[in-house]
């Protein structure tokens, strides 16, 4: 029937677990958070370039965190320093869930996908 | 007129009938060197629903006991022109995909921790200003993140030791939010699944405190990234 160049056994999946009522919770939140259709249209375009800006936002804003964090950490703010970067991050996060939710996306959408790097995020 | 694809073999030349999504006829194309496998789609969506996620993988999974397979996204919708296209542009990343799995298939080990996660401190004082306060809960939230990566990456550590070389290649996908702690992918090859199978469960024994989901054998998901995602966002090939 198959002339493959592989002769392969079938591949039969079996899932096994002990715990299966937890591991279906964390599957169907993960199934909650999908679209529910994916098509390739003016919309989606528009969505697919809001989600890759977004996504660098995000990176960039995670990266600010970590370096105000850091430098809280090391003593070198004054307290004042450290209340106004704190204010600043929080409007920048705030600013990033409104666009979020201009342009449909959740928190999960944001990331790439950089193969053998792994996920950006 | 689109083709809906769902996967992508070295060449294979005869082949049962199989009904895709939307009860469409599967049919192999042959582009290039290759074998895409791809049905007739007249809509403009592809639903997202139970049916048509089956489909889906229910061809891939049929395609998998031939042949290793490199899997499209579900959903993935093109034209032959942009099938071409894409084949003719990734033709050598392709056959070096096909020849990593090449007799492989993937297994996935999903690994929830049931113990409470160490909470970093709170900061000491609750009267803070608000700025202040968003940076120390910052702080909690990225040493908790930090705690759960290097839990994540001690297990998978430990997982790979317990496999040994039937593993030829490993993904690792922490998880920062949740109780699922980690997903590892395993790429191992179709004669050493039940070794596979029978090392991690005598491996689970050793770690109490974790709990398993151990499935496959599947396509090699983790490890194909045939990445028509872009030109299925931006419409372009």
């Amino acid at each position: 029937m198959s002339l493959s160049p592989e002769t392969p056994r079938p591949a039969e999946p079996e899932i096994d677990t002990a715990h299966p009522q937890e591991f279906v919770e964390q599957l169907r939140c993960l199934a909650d958070s999908l679209p529910s259709r994916i098509n390739i249209d003016a919309q989606s375009v528009e969505q697919g370039l809001a989600k890759l800006v977004l996504t660098l936002i995000e990176f960039i804003r995670r990266l600010l965190e970590k370096q105000a964090v850091r430098r809280m950490e090391g003593g070198d703010l004054s307290p004042e320093q450290i209340e106004e970067l704190g204010l600043a991050l929080m409007r920048l996060e705030a600013k990033l869930q409104e666009l979020k939710t201009q342009f449909g996306l959740a928190d999960e959408d944001l990331n790439l996908d950089l193969g053998p790097i792994g996920r950006l995020i | 007129m689109k083709q809906y694809v769902y996967c992508l073999t070295e060449r294979m030349n005869d082949l049962p009938s199989w009904r895709g999504v939307a009860g469409s006829s599967v049919y192999a194309l042959e582009v290039d060197k290759f074998s895409v496998f791809a049905s007739d789609f007249f809509g403009e969506h592809v639903r997202i629903d139970r049916e048509n996620v089956l489909a889906h993988a229910a061809v891939i999974q049929q395609v998998l006991n031939h042949t290793t397979p490199l899997p499209f996204k579900f959903g993935t919708l093109v034209t032959e022109q942009q099938l071409d296209n894409y084949v003719s542009a990734t033709r050598e990343a392709l056959q070096s995909k096909l020849a990593l799995v090449r007799g492989c298939v993937e297994m996935n080990v999903k690994i929830i921790s049931s113990r409470e996660p160490a909470r970093a401190t709170a900061s000491g004082n609750e009267h803070e200003t608000p700025g202040t306060a968003f940076l120390f809960e910052k702080r909690r939230e990225i040493r908790g993140e930090e705690e759960r990566a290097a839990e994540a990456i001690e297990i998978a550590a430990w997982l790979e030791a317990q496999l040994g070389d039937i593993v030829w290649e490993t993904q690792i996908n922490p998880n920062r939010l949740d109780t699922l702690l980690v997903a590892v992918a395993h790429l191992v090859r179709r004669e050493a699944v039940e070794e596979y199978r029978a090392r991690l469960k005598e491996a689970r024994h050793e770690r109490p405190e974790l709990h398993f989901l151990i499935s496959g054998p599947w396509a090699p998901y983790s490890f194909a990234n045939i990445d028509l995602e872009f030109k299925t966002h931006f419409g372009v090939s």
